[in-house]
């Protein structure tokens, strides 16, 4: 008997912040709380809720190459924020659940693949490190992330930018008008995972309605089509009318059809800083959607009713829309050649700003053009962190599904960029073996971690 | 001399306790007729006792349990404001429920203004239905009771006698739903209780005890008597509190143990970790209603010495219900007891009886008699014990809403099983063994639920809320809505007003000296921060008496 209930970890975190008054303090989930308490949802038997648990080093190091060591960059509490997704995750797989709520901070769709620091409230990605962990763990292949928050999910983006297997959807406001000023419709995927990555900026001011425009239009076709086995929503709140940080107007109620509509297996909480106004009625809707029920009584106090969008910004959402379907359905008769060139690589620089943590990274990120997987990726990474001081670290990631020439390549790569003074530290990641090498140039010592294996 | 009454659903259990030692014990059949049953017991233990001499007595009691199960109460109405969230129709309720307008959010402010005229229009509904009593409960009136407060004036203006009940002064935990639950319970029960407790009151002074009267509560506190007329329905399911307060009494301090009182029908489990009894961390089921009763972790399972034993295709089932006593007392069919007897676990009934039950059993599968008696305890065993492995996992799988918390979280596993009642003697050598245990009967083992009683200290809390940006702060369980004054206060002021409120509400009761050794069991503090300023605190505080039994009770001295 496949069971009917959704699960819950509701981790805020009530003694962790990033400073005081940062919007990513204790005080965040605290009405959340509150309304989901005195609601009373956790006796609902469709409803359980279970105890956080703790995300492995490895879990971690499977994802992202943090600099100089996975423990310089996470807390405890990030640790707890990613194993809650992946314990509720096992829950689904098993069927214990039929879908989940990691209701946790701190946040992490901002997280890339390499982490020299805090950027967009992140460290550490929650949907990528359960994405690796789903993959590695129960040999689920296909995976959809949605990403709901008012901000372009660009850590997510940049870690499954060339994964086939991946697919990547966010809406968020223009990216020329917030942080991080990325997600524009061009930003499609590489060669290797063409329009596997989907973003439709919106223009501030817009909600429910063309929120379920694209949702109806766009995400849900595509979604149709590509047949994941598993759907994460990166469950962000600050579309929502109050944000402080956001412009868009999306309601609680806009927020549980649309988490109806997706259906996801589970959605993991990033932003939404409305910390009074939206998060406690945000939270408790889209709780009573996964679990089914109705959720048309929950109403925010500051409600304002329909409200009227302007309709050329209407049009400008309409429209991309359609160029976004045009290029899902032609996603696989487009001349890739003549979008990322002919070489054996494919390759490009990045500027990635920590707005956190005050810090400068120029990438090179090069994936080799593999007709046989989706091929091996190097990071050439520098950080400049002020003050004259700066980091240089070279990455190898080898994909899950590597072939055996590249994941030859990709060795041949590391031991070369081992033998180079200009990197303080050399990764190497081999998702395929589930094996993860750390090499530090100063002490001359390799750190290599091979994580449990599989069913212990 | 301290004397504890456990009036159970079978038997009435009453000791008498003279500094430690048990001077005198009386099992009596529970009838009908509770207050008959306690007075008998009572009566028993002090015989040749001076009235005088008695400066204690501790009960616990079924008579709101049973009340509640055969609905031996008045009807009562409800009329709710919820205001927005969860649809009205996940509420199951067993009355008439009027929702009205009205709604405060979780700071106590209000969003929705309520419409006098639909209270009017509800109550007069009530009233054509017949309801003389009604539950006023509002979404988050914990934070400010302001609603219900104007409702129940509103409803008392038209209809002067009735007996109105608010959430707010029954319940300040939050969970909305479970709130309605409780004061509904209660607003059906006060009556009826409080007639027993003038009953109980009238019997025991005839007698000339002067002491103090106490009844035991589901969490293991006691309550004067006089008090409990404000929460009756905290004295529901305090016989498993009972016993284990008892255990704790009877056992070295600082144990972790299992707790296994195996009965007729049923096995209560309850645990003690590093000696003190384990508190449920949701409220009590009454009725397969919800509510906020704040409990001990007890888990019932359905098996006990005289479950009916069957046979079915190869296998063996032991069912939930009694039919009658084991086969060996006379009983009709084969019950676990009848095994017990056969492998000379226990010396209750006739062997040759016993050994016929585990034939009529064992003989169709081919096993022999003393086969079948050790099949039959096994099953038992496992049953238990599997219960037990999930109890502790349950609780190590309690949600944290901390780093610190599920940092601290480790496995814990008893170094005791400790059996009490009937059926646990032939058991719980077993049921160590299969937990990697020491086993432990106490002495007075049969009365450690009377035992409990006597010894159970009075609790008392209090919990604060302060929201210093609103300037207000509000005394949970007084139902209590005050200002802040200070420009400076903060969370050791808000710690010290809590401790006087708390001693304010001891001399309300009687209870001055119990205020002695505070514990505070929750301390929680959040800077309200708006556009990077910090605009006031959120304090909460809780602060109790200090919880557990007066003292432990030594081995000998009794007076038989």
């Amino acid at each position: 008997m496949k069971n009917n209930k959704t699960g819950l970890v509701f981790f805020p975190a009530f003694d962790w912040a990033i400073s005081p008054t940062h919007p990513e303090r204790e005080e965040r989930l605290l009405y959340t709380r509150d309304q989901i308490f005195e609601e009373g949802v956790l006796d609902l038997p469709e409803i359980e809720e279970y105890a956080p648990r703790l995300a492995t080093i490895h879990d971690i190091a499977r994802v992202h190459f943090c600099v100089p060591r996975v423990q310089s960059q996470v807390t405890e509490a990030h640790l707890i924020a990613a194993g809650s997704a992946t314990l509720l995750a096992d829950a689904i797989v098993h069927g214990e659940l039929k879908n989940g709520f990691a209701l946790v901070r701190p946040p992490g769709h901002h997280a890339m693949r390499v982490v020299h620091g805090n950027r967009g409230f992140c460290n550490i990605n929650n949907e990528a490190i359960l994405v690796e962990y789903l993959r590695r763990h129960h040999g689920i292949k296909r995976i959809a992330i949605v990403d709901s928050d008012v901000h372009h999910g660009d850590g997510t983006q940049d870690i499954f930018y060339h994964d086939p297997d991946v697919l990547f959807i966010s809406f968020h406001q223009d990216g020329r008008t917030i942080y991080p000023g990325t997600g524009f419709p061009n930003e499609l995927g590489g060669p290797g995972a063409y329009a596997r990555t989907i973003n439709i900026p919106l223009p501030p001011g817009l909600g429910d309605e063309t929120f379920h425009y694209v949702v109806d239009n766009l995400i849900l076709p595509i979604l149709e089509e590509f047949k994941p086995e598993f759907i994460i929503n990166s469950a962000g709140q600050d579309n929502h009318f109050t944000d402080p940080l956001g412009s868009m107007r999306f309601t609680a109620r806009g927020y549980a059809e649309f988490t109806r509509k997706l259906n996801p297996h589970l959605a993991v909480l990033e932003g939404g800083y409305a910390i009074e106004t939206a998060l406690p009625y945000v939270n408790l809707a889209i709780l009573l959607a996964l679990a089914g029920h109705d959720y048309s009584y929950v109403r925010e106090p500051e409600w304002p009713g329909t409200i009227l969008e302007n309709p050329e910004r209407v049009a400008r959402v309409q429209r991309v829309v359609e160029q976004l379907r045009n290029v899902w359905e032609n996603r696989d008769r487009v001349d890739l050649d003549k979008i990322f060139g002919t070489g054996t690589f494919f390759q490009r620089r990045k500027h990635i700003y920590y707005d956190t943590d005050y810090i400068e990274e120029e990438q090179l990120e090069r994936v080799r053009r593999c007709p046989n997987c989706p091929g091996y990726i190097t990071i050439d990474s520098r950080a400049d962190h002020g003050y004259g001081h700066s980091n240089r670290v070279f990455c190898v990631s080898i994909p899950f599904t590597a072939c055996g020439a590249c994941q030859t390549e990709a060795y041949d790569a590391y031991e070369q960029a081992r033998g180079l003074a200009q990197y303080q530290f050399v990764y190497l990641q081999d998702k395929s073996t589930d094996t993860f090498l750390a090499f530090d140039r100063d002490k001359g010592q390799e750190w290599v971690s091979e994580g449990p294996k599989v069913g212990e | 001399m301290y004397i504890g009454i456990d009036v159970g659903g079978t038997c009435t259990d009453a000791v008498l306790l003279d500094r430690g030692l048990v001077r005198a014990m009386a099992k009596v059949p529970t009838r009908e007729d509770l207050l008959s049953s306690l007075l008998e017991a009572l009566d028993e233990i002090m015989k040749g006792v001076e009235g005088e001499l008695v400066e204690r007595v501790v009960f616990s009691t079924t008579v709101i349990t049973n009340l509640i199960a055969e609905k031996k109460y008045d009807p009562v109405g409800l009329i709710l404001m919820p205001g927005p969230g969860l649809s009205p129709s996940l509420y199951r309720f067993p009355t008439d429920t009027y929702i009205i307008q009205g709604a405060i959010d979780y700071r106590g402010r209000e969003i929705i203004p309520l419409r006098l005229t639909e209270v009017d229009q509800a109550a007069a509904e009530l009233a054509a239905r017949g309801y003389r009593k009604v539950a006023v409960v509002g979404k988050f009136s914990c934070r400010n009771h302001r609603h219900e407060k104007e409702v129940a004036a509103r409803v008392l203006w038209n209809y002067p006698d009735w007996h109105v009940e608010l959430g707010h002064q029954v319940a300040g935990q939050l969970n909305f739903p479970r709130r309605v639950v409780s004061t509904y319970l209660t607003c059906a029960t006060r009556e009826k209780y409080q007639f027993f407790v003038r009953s109980v009151q009238e019997a025991i002074s005839q007698r000339g005890i002067k002491g103090a009267i106490f009844i035991l509560k589901a969490d293991g506190g006691t309550l004067p008597l006089e008090s409990s007329l404000e929460a009756p329905v905290e004295t529901i399911f305090s016989g498993p509190a009972a016993s284990t307060l008892g255990v704790q009494a009877l056992t070295p301090p600082g144990e972790t143990a299992v707790v296994v009182d195996i009965g007729g029908t049923t096995t209560d489990l309850a645990l003690i970790l590093s000696g003190q009894p384990l508190l449920a961390s949701r409220g009590a089921r009454v009725d397969d209603m919800l509510t906020h009763v704040r409990a001990l972790a007890v888990k019932s399972v359905p098996v006990g010495g005289d479950s009916v034993v069957e046979r079915v295709g190869k296998d063996i089932i032991i069912y939930s219900e009694r039919l009658g006593a084991p086969y060996c007392l006379g009983g009709p069919l084969p019950t676990p007891t009848d095994a017990l007897r056969v492998l000379g676990l226990t010396r209750l009934g006739d062997v040759d009886r016993a050994r016929e039950a585990m034939q009529m059993l064992g003989a169709p599968l081919g096993l022999s008699v003393a086969e079948m008696a050790s099949r039959v305890t096994t099953r038992v065993i496992e049953t238990i014990t599997r219960e037990i492995e999930a109890m502790f996992c349950r609780w190590e799988q309690e949600p944290a809403y901390r780093v610190w918390e599920v940092l601290q979280k480790k496995k814990v596993r008893p170094s005791t099983v400790v059996g009490v009642g009937g059926g646990a003697a032939g058991f719980v050598s077993q049921i160590a063994a299969r937990l990697g245990c020491y086993p432990v009967i106490p002495p007075y083992a049969p009365v450690a639920n009377a035992i409990g009683a006597a010894v159970a200290r009075p609790t008392l809390q209090v919990t604060l809320r302060a929201d210093t940006e609103q300037g207000i702060y509000i005394i949970q369980e007084e139902g209590y809505q005050g200002k802040i004054t200070e420009r400076s206060f903060n969370e050791e002021k808000a710690l010290e007003l809590a401790k006087e409120w708390l001693c304010k509400r001891a001399a309300r009761h009687g209870l001055e000296d119990c205020v002695e050794g505070l514990e505070v069991t929750r301390r929680e503090v959040f800077n309200m921060v708006r556009d990077w300023v910090t605009v006031g605190r959120l304090i909460d505080v809780t602060v109790q008496t200090r919880r557990g039994i007066l003292y432990h009770v030594g081995v000998g001295g009794t007076s038989e």
